[in-house]
């Protein structure tokens, strides 16, 4: 009998982790969507020496920029990117307790939101292009296309990454002892909440 | 109704994020908003990073290349405010 062979210490279900006691060493998800995550991090570190430098360059197209843009836009962006962050936290912490229904729930919800952010930004676009504001109506424009779409092309891939891990919850891929892959999925969503937190006060806010 | 500590933090990040809204309509170049902006940048991406992402309680090396990057972007904006004009003779084709 196999259960004869295997010591009872290794026939043990592993308990489902917590984390109500810091664990220093824990990397969450998993150590490739980290890669990733440090490759995106470098990517905008980039975009954004660039668009320092051309701030230096060009104060006053930096002043008078922002005045021309829909703050309303990038404040809806941002509200429904951290309430998305909220739902994804709660579908995460809802796994933990085994409660797969109730962390589909929070994945749709979560996604919804985050389908709300290219639906405002093509609002935005339409409205800016109707306003004159296109990628060659100066450089605060142009460095405000380049980072802004280069991001919602990111929100894309989390948003596709959402859509998987929903699609696994849903089929019972995920348990309070495995959740890994879902796990690594809101921590890339987080990391985008992170670089709009930048872009943000860039392009509506700082002058 | 008492709140829980992710409905705290989601609150804080809302709140911040319309006070930033308010500031934007301010439309003055000063030390005081570009103070503002790189201490918004700072605190509300820790509070993304260590509550939203928890790596308050996670991998001690991936957290600090995380809070660096949320350091070194407000420490720039700074450094532009403070030395744009260098900058732009520095990065001059």
């Amino acid at each position: 009998m196999a259960s004869e062979l295997i010591p009872a210490a290794e026939c043990a279900v592993p308990p489902a982790p917590t984390f109500s006691i810091p664990d220093l060493n824990r990397v969450p998800g998993n150590h490739g969507i980290w890669v990733g995550i440090f490759c995106v991090l470098v990517e905008f570190l980039l975009f954004f020496t660039v668009y320092f430098v051309a701030k230096a360059h060009h104060p006053e197209a930096f002043l008078k920029g922002p005045e021309q843009l829909a703050t309303v836009a990038g404040t809806t962006i941002t509200m429904l990117l951290l309430t998305s962050g909220y739902c994804v936290v709660k579908a995460v912490a809802a796994m933990r307790a085994d409660r797969q229904a109730t962390t589909l729930r929070w994945l749709l919800l979560g996604m919804f939101l985050g389908l709300g952010y290219p639906l405002v930004k093509f609002f935005e676009i339409r409205w800016n292009v109707a306003h004159g504001i296109d990628g060659e109506a100066g450089i605060f424009y142009t460095v405000y296309y380049y980072l802004t779409l280069n991001h919602l092309v990111h929100v894309f891939w989390g948003l596709l990454g959402l859509g998987w891990v929903a699609t696994r919850t849903a089929v019972g891929g995920y348990s309070a002892r495995d959740y890994a892959g879902l796990e690594a999925a809101a921590v890339y969503w987080h990391t985008t909440d992170v670089i709009w937190l930048i872009i943000f006060p860039f392009f509506y806010v700082w002058r | 109704m008492k709140l829980g500590h992710t409905e705290k933090i989601w609150l804080i990040l809302i709140g911040l994020t319309l006070s930033s809204a308010f500031l934007a309509e301010t439309g003055q170049r000063s030390w005081s908003l570009s103070l503002i902006v790189a201490a918004m940048i700072a605190f509300k991406g820790r509070l993304v990073i260590d509550h939203y992402m928890e790596m308050r309680n996670a991998n001690r090396r991936i957290r600090r290349v995380l809070h660096a990057f949320v350091t070194v972007i407000p420490l720039m904006v700074v450094i532009t405010h403070a030395f744009g004009p260098q900058i732009a003779r520095l990065t001059a084709l």
